[in-house]
């Protein structure tokens, strides 16, 4: 356990979604293993001794998103409830913990609330996560929550501005220290088409890898795909993108095989991608600002409450198309096909962004870079555009 | 816990006599329904030989079953098995369990043993005893034609009535209540079928919340590959695995001599749609609905059927194993274990059955006709017979499934804990060990196996207890279900709180057992899986199970689940502590 324990702290801090000081785990074999942050993983192991779990994480995020959240939030609201589609599918909800609900046995009212979901926010603490089957479910769900506090936090302020005190001085710290240009330099792309599988597998892992390390995409979500004739290999479901070894399937297109039950969630997608654009490559990631963006929509009247997943429209976030759609078997893949093909690149709303290159995966991942680098700038001049008018008004 | 329609129906048999009364809330609260009601009511007779008069034979749903909770109409049949000796269930969908429902009643015990056949006729507004000494000897198809417009229909057919040892009890829609031989059980008290009809609703407490919750479910459905991707269960059935265990190399060939059938394409389940023009059904209420029959309402075989009439006894002829599937269907006999026992044979005659011979042959055990008689008996009691104990590829007696243990640690270690004996489902590791859901696990690690099965023992227990279809959690989770429950009944119930009472129900099984003289010896996996290394290619290595390591993690399952290193219990007042 010390081994995974040891790897998922490298991971939090590699993925600059936890302060590297401050991450506790706790693994629960036949007897309790701790490592990290001593009061952490006090806090987890203690938080795990009350649950039938395998694993729990408890950290701070590199980010004050969450706490800020709580601390936004009315202060009977027990909860956190992210529109994003990772939370509507997997999480439902972010319990929350407050600094005064804590009480002298903290860890007793964590784990009330991990009894019911798989992470939460505890104002003074960070978020704690846990893994019913593995240590790294505990991460997942960490990461999930952070995601979703971070996209929620983003539009937050750009709706409602800054509520509480040093919120913008952390939002700035958050700008200017902490955010990276999405880039693909220095990246080295083979050129395509490729046809030899042992190539494509190895420019697969590759790409898979670098999407994760550019922070296109948090190291377990996201997919990633090449066609060779009638043959697409795919990374397979729950796989971590920068972890694709063994973890890729070919799948043929007449269905002739089913080895492929394993593939992706969203293989139909990228079959009919394939279909109706004669790509070689798909890269599907979920950058941050690109989710954030895709849910900002200013349709007036719109009768349409379930926006996600309803919504019939193609909007336009610059030159990239935004559809709405379930995820797997949903309306994605009926809704992405028909507008990808001419952008080579579109946002599923409040989910991640597809893009697809013709030969390689170079031009996929610029594609998805320039996505990412839009709705970023597209943000800010929204952010500025509002805090111009937030000034004003004081 | 108050369940609407929470009434017990209580047949006895030897007089006749049969009585409803209301299950004490405190049952439902503390085992909800299904396999853990089952088990409580069974307490106090769960030492009596499996064919005692006394022996109860009972049908219990869940507290979801009647509402439109996703995969929730279904049963477990809970006695104790006379392949096995242990306490045994099994679960079971179809329309049965959602007609007992609209019956007014959760649950029926049967007990006694008529003089004569008999079958059980139950509505709203009363039940019935009637002889059914014209069905006896009939086949389950013949059976549920007989008794048409009685409702949903459980019968045995002759397998059950001659006391086969792997015979079941067969929905009418031709769902099993397979494994452990309780169609024999059924079949010791002369009670040929069971017909329930009935138009009564179930009440949700709380709507919305139930709304909101299943919304929730049928999207994690959507988003699950295994469920609803265009290669998954939904399109084509069980037998959508044939290739998935094949490219794992871990589909038992021969008696799991070998690990890898080079014909198995011929029955995967593209081949299957082929060659049968395979469509959906399913369950009542389903919206997977996995189940495969042809235009003309023929049912397909499920993957571990396909498996084991093919690789594991050489055959690569599709329309055998789909006669064979025939065969035990209308027999009512248990596939897997049908399957196994003739590998078994075979491997000790030195010739494992012919394509052809196979369905002779299970006719002849279904009667007990010549060789017949012996194979009725399962596999380790033939293996004994003949002087090959180590031939039988069981645990507890009963058969394996088509997941080879060598090629997945967390399920060779769930085959020893298994409470009924060899069974791939109650931890279902193949979910997280070749599935990836809820994710990945080290197939080839036994580190951590002991605490994950420990849990997945328990989840699935409060599974099936519900009774939800285990299928459901390659998408869901009991996150979900959880909150259904709360819904249906207007009580908060939590995920943890189920897994709780999971633990409950397993231990409960497990001190039953143990009563019954099973003890950590019987725990283990056949000596091949020790010696024998699987069929290693294509960059993957089989290699044999190290014993030491198993023994180990066994050892820590056992502390994890505070028992004592001998699997015992520490404490053997332990049932009088429990609700």
């Amino acid at each position: 356990m010390r081994d995974l324990i040891d790897k998922y702290t490298g991971k939090l801090a590699r993925d600059r979604s936890a302060l590297p000081e401050r991450i506790g785990f706790a693994a629960n074999d036949d007897r309790m293993v701790e490592g990290g942050a001593p009061d952490l993983s006090r806090l987890a192991a203690d938080t795990l001794s009350r649950l039938s779990c395998l694993g729990m994480l408890a950290a701070a995020p590199a980010l004050p998103f969450p706490e800020f959240l709580v601390r936004r939030a009315p202060a009977d609201a027990d909860r956190l409830v992210p529109l994003d589609t990772e939370t509507r599918t997997f999480l439902h909800d972010i319990p929350v913990l407050r600094k005064e609900e804590r009480g002298p046995d903290p860890a007793a009212k964590i784990a009330a609330l991990l009894s019911k979901r798989k992470g939460v926010v505890v104002e003074g603490v960070g978020i704690v996560a846990s893994g019913p089957v593995t240590l790294e479910q505990a991460y997942i769900h960490y990461s999930s929550v952070f995601h979703a506090c971070y996209v929620k936090y983003l539009l937050d302020v750009l709706q409602d501005g800054f509520l509480l005190p040093g919120e913008e001085e952390a939002f700035r710290a958050f700008r200017e220290e902490h955010l990276r240009s999405p880039s693909a330099e220095g990246l080295v792309f083979r050129p395509g088409p490729m046809e030899n599988p042992e190539e494509v597998l190895a420019e697969v892992r590759a790409v898979g890898r670098y999407t994760v390390e550019r922070g296109l995409v948090d190291s377990f979500f996201g997919n990633i795909s090449y066609r060779v004739g009638d043959t697409i290999y795919i990374s397979q479901t729950a796989a971590s993108l920068d972890e694709l070894s063994g973890c890729i399937d070919p799948v043929p297109a007449d269905n002739r095989s089913t080895t492929g039950i394993t593939a992706s969630s969203e293989l139909l997608a990228h079959r009919r991608v394939y279909e109706a654009t004669g790509a070689r490559a798909i890269l599907h990631g979920h950058p941050k600002f690109a989710v954030a963006m895709s849910m900002l929509c200013e349709e007036p009247d719109c009768p349409v409450k379930d926006c996600w997943k309803d919504c019939t429209r193609v909007r336009m976030l610059g030159d990239t198309p935004v559809v709405a759609g379930e995820i797997g078997a949903g309306g994605l893949a009926v809704r992405v096909p028909p507008v990808i093909g001419g952008p080579g690149k579109a946002i599923v709303y409040g989910h991640g962004v597809f893009t697809v290159g013709r030969d390689g995966f170079g031009e996929a991942f610029r594609a998805m870079v320039g996505v990412e680098d839009l709705c970023r700038a597209d943000y800010f001049l929204r952010f500025h555009s509002r805090t111009r008018g937030q000034s004003k008004s004081e | 816990m108050r369940v609407p329609g929470d009434r017990l129906l209580v047949v006895d048999l030897s007089t006749g006599a049969t009585r409803r009364e209301r299950i004490p809330p405190e049952f439902l609260r503390h085992y909800l329904g299904g396999r853990g009601l089952g088990v409580r009511l069974l307490r106090g007779r769960h030492r009596l030989p499996p064919y005692d008069p006394a022996m109860p034979l009972i049908f219990a749903t869940g507290p979801l079953c009647g509402t439109p909770a996703p995969t929730s109409a279904r049963l477990s049949v809970v006695s104790r098995s006379p392949l096995t000796g242990t306490v045994y269930d099994c679960s079971a969908g179809g329309r049965f369990a959602w007609r007992l429902r609209a019956a007014g009643l959760l649950a029926i015990l049967v007990e006694g043993k008529s003089p004569h056949p008999v079958a059980l006729a139950v509505t709203p507004s009363g039940e019935e005893i009637v002889p059914a000494d014209r069905l006896w000897g009939k086949t389950v198809g013949e059976t549920v034609g007989a008794l048409s417009g009685r409702g949903s229909v459980a019968a045995i057919g002759p397998a059950g009535e001659n006391g086969v040892l792997f015979s079941n009890i067969m929905m009418g829609e031709g769902n099993a209540v397979g494994r452990g031989g309780l169609g024999a059980v059924m079949g010791a008290k002369n009670l040929k079928a069971v017909t329930v009809d009935g138009d009564l609703r179930t009440p949700v407490a709380d709507r919305e919340r139930f709304d909101r919750a299943r919304s929730d479910v049928m999207r994690l459905f959507r988003a699950s590959p295994v469920i609803f991707g265009e290669l998954g269960i939904a399109e084509y059935g069980t037998p959508a695995l044939v290739d998935l265990m094949r490219q794992r190399r871990m589909a038992p060939t021969e008696n799991f001599r070998r690990t890898v059938f080079a014909d198995s394409p011929a029955y995967s389940g593209p081949a299957i749609r082929a060659a049968y023009g395979a469509k959906k059904d399913g369950c009542y209420g389903c919206p997977i609905r996995c189940k495969k029959s042809d235009p003309g309402g023929r049912h397909l075989p499920e993957y571990e059927t396909v498996s084991h009439f093919g690789a594991l006894n050489g055959i690569a002829d599709l329309h055998a194993i789909v006669r064979s599937n025939d065969v035990c269907n209308g027999m009512g006999m248990d596939t897997i274990s049908a399957a196994a026992t003739l590998s078994a044979w075979g491997e000790a005659r030195g010739r494992f059955p012919s394509a052809d011979e196979i369905v002779p042959i299970l006719n002849d055990i279904a009667l007990r006709r010549g060789e017949g008689d012996l194979l009725a008996e399962g596999s380790r009691r033939v293996a004994e017979a003949l002087g090959r104990p180590e031939l039988s590829m069981a645990v507890k007696s009963l058969e394996l499934p088509a997941y080879d243990p060598r090629g997945a640690y967390g399920m060779a270690l769930a085959y020893c804990t298994s409470n009924r004996g060899g069974c791939h489902l109650r931890a279902y590791p193949i979910s997280h060990e070749i599935l990836r859901k809820p994710v990945a696990s080290d197939r080839f690690s036994f580190s951590g196996k002991g605490r994950m099965i420990k849990i997945a023992e328990d989840a699935n227990a409060a599974i099936d207890s519900l009774v939800a279809c285990k299928f459901a959690f390659f998408g869901a989770s009991l996150e979900e279900y959880a909150e259904l429950l709360s819904g249906v009944t207007g009580e908060h119930r939590t995920p943890q709180g189920l897994k709780e009472i999971g633990e409950r129900i397993y231990l409960t099984e497990r001190f039953y057992n143990a009563q019954n003289g099973f003890t950590r010896a019987d725990d283990d996996l056949p000596v091949r899986f020790f010696t024998e290394p699987g069929s290693s290619g294509e960059g993957i290595d089989v290699p044999p199970i190290e014993r030491g390591r198993l023994q180990e993690e066994l050892t820590k399952y056992y502390r994890i689940r505070g028992l004592a290193d001998d699997g015992s219990f520490p404490d053997p007042a332990f049932l009088e502590g429990q609700p």
